[in-house]
């Protein structure tokens, strides 16, 4: 518990039309090599949010090495249900998964438990979006807008003043970007050190999509809300 | 009777310019008995096609193992799979059942990523994993010697797209029409790097 309330923020935010993660990097700085996450594969630099399944989307916060072992875990158990069911796995079935397997760790072996929160954002069809939090100790529950690791308490009620059900995910999108501005050092904020994801519905396809921003995306995200680096060298050069 | 033969089916990939092509026919049956419409090749990227020919029960059960495994490693690589690590994707998954083996043979066909240079790739396997990687076409199924027979005749390199689609069919067609446990119709799908185009054939349904 202690070590997630010192990892970075991650937030989540349900509409009607979709769900929004956004994350809190910790791992920065100008020898971190992201040139794999830059271009190629789902976005993201694999450090706060993961695909689970093609409608299941997570942030994690706390030890990274147990999340990375809890995301493969949840992984594998999305498809065991693929496999047996013909059907992507409910976004509920896949919360208790991991949180039965987190509980076992409290109550037998004499293992350590698992020192990772987790934000679930997936969509199926039984109940549309959902967003479910899940903690060490293998308790869930689903929520509106929720917030995990540090400043998770000033995130929470600026989350709970602001939110207003029936948004849309455009809206909520705005709204996560403004809570994590004010929960971070926003003179700081860049694609270096926030992690973006959106899951919606393809309209097309009506299957759900999840959408990991790269972080030239991050970077145009911020710049739209206004909430991008400021250049003070660029300004220099205009006067 | 072998169980291999049981439900019937057969399948055919060859190389061409470019391109590859998959075919195969439409029976299940129960042995002598016609019983159903069964499509035996699958995707499994854009880009790769599976055909499993033998067991129907094993079909259906491999073709669903093969998108857990391959959703993994999509998931955690995040890339697509290439069609010659899917290749030895499906012979470990076939050698894991060594002394219990699922009675398929499996017919792969894709082209590799363009990061990859956009290749063509064929390859067979045996019901335990034996991987083959011709260059020119590969067989399996009820009418396996049919196919082998009829393919060496008719297969020359450097195909375009139509005319692999045309040697492919009469191909399949052709040695079906010689086996009582194929036929029932055939479906063909010839894949390039850009589309996948797939046609159903009109052949004897007896």
């Amino acid at each position: 518990m202690e070590a997630i309330s010192h990892a970075g923020t991650v937030l989540g935010v349900l509409a009607k039309d979709g769900v929004v993660l956004a994350a809190e990097k910790k791992v920065t700085g100008k020898l971190l090599d992201l040139s794999g996450a830059k271009e190629g594969g789902y976005g993201g630099s694999g450090e706060k949010i993961f695909l689970l399944n093609s409608n299941v989307i997570s942030g994690v916060a706390g030890i990274t090495a147990d999340a990375n072992s809890l995301v493969n875990y949840a992984r594998t158990a999305a498809q065991r249900h693929l496999f047996s069911y013909d059907e992507d796995i409910p976004v509920e079935q896949l919360a208790q998964r991991l949180c039965d397997l987190k509980q076992g760790y409290t109550q037998y072996g004499g293992l350590r438990p698992f020192g990772v929160s987790l934000l679930y954002a997936g969509y199926d069809v039984h109940y549309q979006f959902q967003l479910y939090h899940s903690d060490p100790s293998g308790n869930y529950s689903g929520w509106k807008a929720t917030c995990i690791g540090a400043n998770n308490g000033t995130a929470q009620s600026l989350l709970k003043q602001e939110y207003k059900d029936d948004i849309s995910v455009e809206d909520a999108i705005g709204l996560a970007v403004r809570v994590m501005g004010k929960t971070m050092d926003s003179t700081t904020l860049g694609s270096e050190k926030l992690e973006f994801a959106v899951l919606t519905l393809d309209k097309s396809t009506k299957q759900p999509h999840a959408r990991i921003y790269k972080p030239a995306e991050v970077d145009a995200l911020l710049a739209e809300h206004g909430l991008g680096k400021k250049e003070e060298d660029a300004e220099m050069k205009a006067a | 009777m072998s169980i291999m033969e049981y439900n019937g089916g057969s399948v055919v990939a060859m190389v061409g310019k470019n391109c590859v092509a998959i075919a195969s026919d439409l029976r299940l049956g129960n042995q002598a008995l016609n019983v159903a419409t069964f499509d035996k090749i699958f995707p499994v990227t854009d880009r790769i096609y599976i055909g499993l020919s033998g067991l129907a029960t094993d079909v259906s059960t491999l073709r669903e193992r093969f998108r857990f495994r391959v959703n993994m490693y999509t998931i955690k690589e995040e890339r697509e799979i290439e069609p010659d690590t899917f290749a030895h994707l499906v012979s470990s998954t076939l050698y894991e059942k060594r002394f219990g083996p699922f009675f398929i043979e499996p017919v792969i066909a894709g082209i590799s990523s363009p990061s990859r240079g956009s290749k063509p790739f064929i390859a067979a396997a045996d019901l335990i994993g034996c991987l083959n990687f011709a260059k020119d076409f590969v067989v399996a199924g009820t009418a396996s010697s049919e196919l082998f027979g009829i393919a060496e005749g008719l297969w020359e390199p450097d195909l375009e797209p139509e005319d692999l689609f045309e040697t492919i069919s009469q191909t399949l067609l052709n040695a079906v029409d010689r086996d009582a446990f194929s036929g029932w119709g055939a479906v063909v799908h010839v894949i390039t790097p850009d589309r996948v185009i797939t046609r159903t054939l009109k052949g004897r349904m007896d």
